[in-house]
């Protein structure tokens, strides 16, 4: 019975988590992906719900465990099937756009948290009920808790590359189907629960097939942009490919046209593209790339030591490829210099790295992570090998295989009209300071780092690359950052461009020229006058300009407190470049924007500050409320939620700085977040294992928290030198090293649960355990947004410095009496 | 046959009353509706500063709440923009308000709008304008729309189905064009088709919150813009600005 129990346990929690990351990805891709996050997080409180609902229930689950057990699990894979059955009430029924502005979506919301909530309440249910009945062989069980939940996350990497988000959950739901009818033995079971379990499972193989045959359609926010694209007239989707990375579309339609914020004077046609959507939401256009016809495309200029120097003409005249981006502020690095070699960053469908081609660009590293783009677009459009490498990986890892870049190119970073602060949360490691700094380091003598974004009201993101530009022009020995950054501007879009050199009189001359022939005015070069600066696109508020200046002087430090947006440089303990809203201007935001719009300005933050309270409260309804009204038997019971809340505190910070520290490691997030997770669980399930022959009393749990402690504690100090210091090695030492770093504190950490539990097993007849569950699994989901926003306010190593806080807490907790009754 | 007739005669009964039910219940009836409108030009928009004539009167005229769907009328007047499907919203009252009052329009003046959505727009133009030409890429917004300013007797509107990018040169120049469908570029057709001294208002920002507004004219060939905000906003606190 054992042996299977642990094997179901295992088949259930990899159906847990699988069917969390396939949530996460079908909320994605049909709703706004902040409320995938907002949704999942309470769904995940079912874990503490369902620990409540054991203590005042085990009494009269525990009898008939057997079978109990097995119902709990099948009515998961049921629930778990039925949610896409009932799909267009969960995901269709409320539109995540409209939630700020029609009251009824909320009622909607709330229906769709109740439905998502059934099949981890039911799911954590049988494993609750598993640990308290079975708590004496609670290091097995947690074992293979751990083990299935790491498989889960396997599978789903496995599963998503070859089966669509809406088949999925069908796959998933067999897991817990197998795992009930694995456990249920025929022996002593009266007639009515062998005909109730072969309804349900008959029940479940009905399902099963249903969804497999004719699997339901996934219906999308009518706001998403795939959603408006394909309302075009003539629209289609061409091509569909599904991984880990979320779904890819190419869309074609005869009125799908790209030209960021291009010139007004443009008299040329805009050429119809085929566009790629990323979960529903723009990626980009597929512009053919074209070798630049040699005999009309003149050279302008040559950056100093560049192969073009010496025949660089000074003429503007000429010089236009015939590509419509010359039209846009993006040719702007190409007015100031011909780059040789060029490295596009994150070059999703690589028409910055065509455009630079057109330039004359002899060679381009076009590096973009999510590998299916990168398959989707050398498949559709021609790339010329010889010279553009077009390369699945992280941007900042294959800047640093290379020698000197001429020029590199940021991402566009935002949409038109403002992202809404959707990217808020999002970790940008590119624009960080310790990002700059190092591709500074990989500039040749007279390169440059450039990088375009969408003008915004009220201005925020230029301020704040200005300011990331100065700062690391600063770091690196220059004296005045105003000799360095010229910045050119249209109606729409703004380019600033660092220069390594000082920029010359003769470059000056050149972009006021591109200016004028472009309709643009110069926001930034030395010595610019402020009359040249509102020539064709004059601003209301004339602010912007003195703002401008002050960010480039020492003065700006004041400038970063005062002003009412974040406009500090992000840096990659902070990583968060798009998070503008400050807490303490809050108010002041919604006086002046109103209740309804505010949310759009910065919505992304407010998502998670908004995820962050309901936790509390259904924490508080779920968890705080009934230990009010059910006397939990036994004295101590704080010290209970102490130590619980502590440790599901301290397992989760930590492991999301290990993800967060190893994604630049391995340079990407998907393997980052593999390697790390399957190292965390693995070590915590072996050491959950090893937990009732090592820890055997209260002082050596006390030893185990400390160590963890002092081991975190360690890492927090050197593990950001330690990952730069060996970046380079090649894959498997980079796994070896994950592995030693992850392994020990890992280890120690799978201890803690198991033995506490095994500590207070006879309190009360084992009626603490199922509140000992509800606590560290609801403190574990309250953990992902706390740590969110302390990573946004204060960082990353703060995140880790709260784990070790936790660790010490925990091992503090355990003095208290109620841990005294160890079995040994 | 009394019980024949007596059960159609309920329903008609009851038919008749709903409406009237509906309208105690939600306090909108057609003076209600008036009062509303007047109260969203007042607090809405002469409060945050537009004062054009023309443009505030036609705001006071055109009957927003028949420009929704009737299940959103009773919230036609708010302050906000309002869902019409498609993934398309009819915008704040402002906003329209504020856009149209840039354009300055006179009344024989043609007016090119790109994005008809619910017409709601068109109709204010069509209230200040000789005659407005819209254009609407999603065909069933355009054939609803259509019907609806045509219903209304909105005559001197004209509702194109079709894609805005190239603008309608048969009938250039138009002295005003408004480009309601957010672009991230500017077709070059519709700037060619801008007539002298004509103007083109763009609004930037999502369907729920326009963050500025693109005033583009034309004078003497030349193209100029100016990045106008709908809500000012000072960003530095009070005291730290002393």
């Amino acid at each position: 019975m054992k042996r299977r129990l642990a094997i179901s346990i295992g088949l259930l929690s990899c159906s847990m988590v699988a069917f969390q990351v396939a949530l996460m990805q079908i909320l994605s891709i049909s709703q706004w992906n902040h409320f995938a996050y907002m949704v999942i997080s309470v769904a995940m409180l079912g874990f503490g719900a369902s620990g409540t609902a054991l203590a005042f229930l085990r009494n009269h689950l525990v009898p008939k465990i057997g079978s109990n057990l097995a119902f709990l699990m099948i009515f998961t894979s049921l629930s778990i099937m039925g949610i896409l059955f009932f799909s267009r009430t969960v995901f269709g029924g409320f539109d995540s756009y409209l939630v700020f502005y029609e009251k009824r979506h909320y009622l909607n919301l709330i229906c769709s948290y109740l439905m998502l909530f059934v099949p981890f309440f039911l799911g954590a249910s049988a494993l609750g009920l598993a640990y308290s009945h079975y708590a004496s062989d609670i290091g097995r069980l947690y074992f293979a808790d751990l083990a299935g939940s790491g498989m889960g996350g396997l599978l789903m990497l496995i599963l998503l590359w070859h089966v669509s988000p809406s088949v999925v959950p069908f796959v998933i739901a067999c897991l817990p189907l197998v795992a009930g009818l694995l456990i249920f033995r025929h022996n002593g079971k009266t007639v009515a629960e062998k005909t109730g379990l072969l309804t349900l499972a008959l029940l479940a193989l009905v399902l099963l097939v249903a969804g497999f045959l004719n699997p339901p359609i996934l219906p999308s926010s009518q706001y998403k942009s795939l959603s408006r694209a394909l309302l075009l007239p003539d629209a289609r989707v061409v091509e569909t490919i599904n991984s880990p990375y979320g779904q890819l579309k190419r869309v074609s339609a005869p009125a799908l046209r790209y030209a960021p914020g291009l010139s007004l004077g443009y008299t040329g046609q805009v050429p119809v593209t085929e566009v790629l959507f990323h979960n529903g939401d723009w990626l980009g256009p597929l512009v053919p790339m074209a070798l630049p016809e040699r005999e009309e495309t003149v050279v302008l200029s040559a950056l100093p030591g560049t192969p073009d120097a010496e025949g660089a003409q000074e003429s503007l005249d000429g010089k236009e490829t015939g590509h419509y981006l010359d039209y846009s502020t993006q040719a702007l690095p190409y007015v100031i210099g011909t780059p040789g070699k060029v490295f596009v960053a994150d070059a999703a469908t690589g028409l910055q790295a065509g455009y630079a081609l057109s330039r004359g660009a002899k060679e381009i590293v076009a590096v973009e992570p999510n590998s299916t783009v990168v398959g989707m677009v050398t498949r559709n459009i021609a790339v010329p090998g010889e010279q553009i490498s077009f390369i699945a990986g992280h941007s900042r890892y294959h800047v640093q295989q290379d020698d000197r870049y001429d020029l590199i190119l940021l991402p566009e970073t935002g949409s038109f009209g403002g992202s809404s602060g959707i990217l808020a949360l999002e970790e940008q490691y590119l624009f960080t300071l310790d990002a700059f700094s190092l591709l500074w380091d990989r500039l040749s003598p007279g390169g440059m780092i450039a990088a375009t974004l969408w003008v915004d009201y009220p201005p925020r993101s230029t301020f704040k690359l200005l300011a990331t530009m100065a700062v690391t022009a600063e770091s690196k020995g220059v004296e005045d950052p105003a000799d360095h950054i010229v910045a050119v501007r249209s109606w729409s879009t703004i380019t600033c461009v660092l220069v390594k050199n000082k920029v010359s009189a003769n470059n000056i001359d050149k972009i006021r020229t591109f200016c004028q022939s472009r309709q643009f005015d110069p926001l930034l070069y030395p010595g610019i006058h402020p009359e040249e600066r509102e020539v064709y696109n004059m601003l209301q508020d004339k602010s912007f300009f003195r703002t401008t200046d002050l960010l480039l002087t020492r003065e700006r430090e004041k400038l970063f407190r005062e002003y009412d947006f974040q406009i500090r440089p992000a840096t990659d303990s902070r990583p968060y470049f798009s998070q503008f809203l400050k807490l303490g201007r809050l108010s002041k935001m919604r006086e002046v924007f109103g209740s309804a719009s505010m949310p759009f300005l910065e919505v992304g933050y407010l998502i998670v500050l908004l995820t962050m309270a309901q936790i509390f409260l259904a924490s508080f309804l779920f968890i705080v409320l009934p230990l009010i009204f059910k006397k939990v038997p036994g004295k101590g019971k704080t010290s209970l939620l102490v130590f619980f809340s502590f440790i599901g505190i301290g397992y989760m910070f930590a492991e999301m700085v290990f993800i967060q520290q190893f994604t630049l490691f391995f340079g990407s997030p998907l393997y980052a977040a593999s390697a790390v997770l399957s190292a965390m669980l693995f070590f915590s399930g072996t050491g959950s294992a090893c937990s009732q022959k090592m820890v055997t009393g209260s002082p050596r749990l006390r030893l185990v928290a400390g160590v963890i402690a002092v081991l975190l504690a360690l890492l927090a100090l050197f593990l950001p030198s330690l990952m730069k210091a060996t970046i380079g090695n090649p894959l498997p030492v980079k796994v070896l090293l994950c592995a030693l770093v992850i392994g020990p504190p890992a280890f120690l950490m799978g201890m803690m649960f198991p033995s506490a539990i095994l500590a207070i097993r006879h309190v009360g007849d084992g009626s603490l355990i199922p509140w000992a569950w509800a606590v560290n699994g609801s403190f574990s989901v309250i953990s992902t947004a706390l740590a969110a926003v302390i990573s946004v306010e204060a960082g990353y190593q703060t995140v880790m410095w709260v784990a070790v806080a936790a660790y010490l807490m925990a091992g503090i907790s355990t003095r208290f009496r109620l841990f005294s009754i160890f079995v040994k | 046959m009394a019980r024949i007739l007596k059960y159609p005669l309920t329903v008609l009964l009851v038919t008749a009353a709903l409406p009237a039910l509906s309208a105690i219940l939600t306090g909108t009836g057609e003076q209600d509706f008036a009062r509303l409108r007047s109260a969203m030009v007042r607090d809405q928009i002469v409060a945050r500063g537009v004062t054009h004539r023309a443009t505030l009167q036609a705001m006071r005229t055109v009957e927003r709440h028949l420009f929704v769907d009737a299940s959103l009328s009773s919230r036609a007047y708010e302050d906000n923009p309002l869902p019409i499907g498609y993934g398309q919203t009819i915008s704040q009252p402002f906003i329209v308000a504020y856009m149209t009052s840039l354009l300055d329009l006179k009344p024989e003046d043609r007016v090119l709008e790109i994005g008809t959505g619910s017409g709601y727009q068109a109709a204010i133009l069509a209230r200040m304008a000789d005659s407005v030409y819209t254009i609407e890429i999603v065909k069933e917004l355009a054939a609803s729309a259509k019907k609806r300013l045509q219903d209304l007797g909105y005559h001197n509107v004209e509702v194109v189905p079709g894609d805005g990018y190239y603008g309608l040169p048969g009938n250039a120049p138009f002295q005003a064009i408004v480009v309601t469908a957010a672009a991230e570029h500017i077709p070059p057709p519709l700037i060619e088709q801008l007539g002298e001294g004509g103007k083109m208002v763009i609004p930037v920002g999502s369907q729920f919150m326009v963050q500025n507004l693109i005033l583009v004219e034309k004078k003497k060939g030349r193209i100029t813009t100016t990045n106008l905000m709908p809500v000012r906003f000072v960003p530095f606190t009070r005291e730290e600005t002393r």
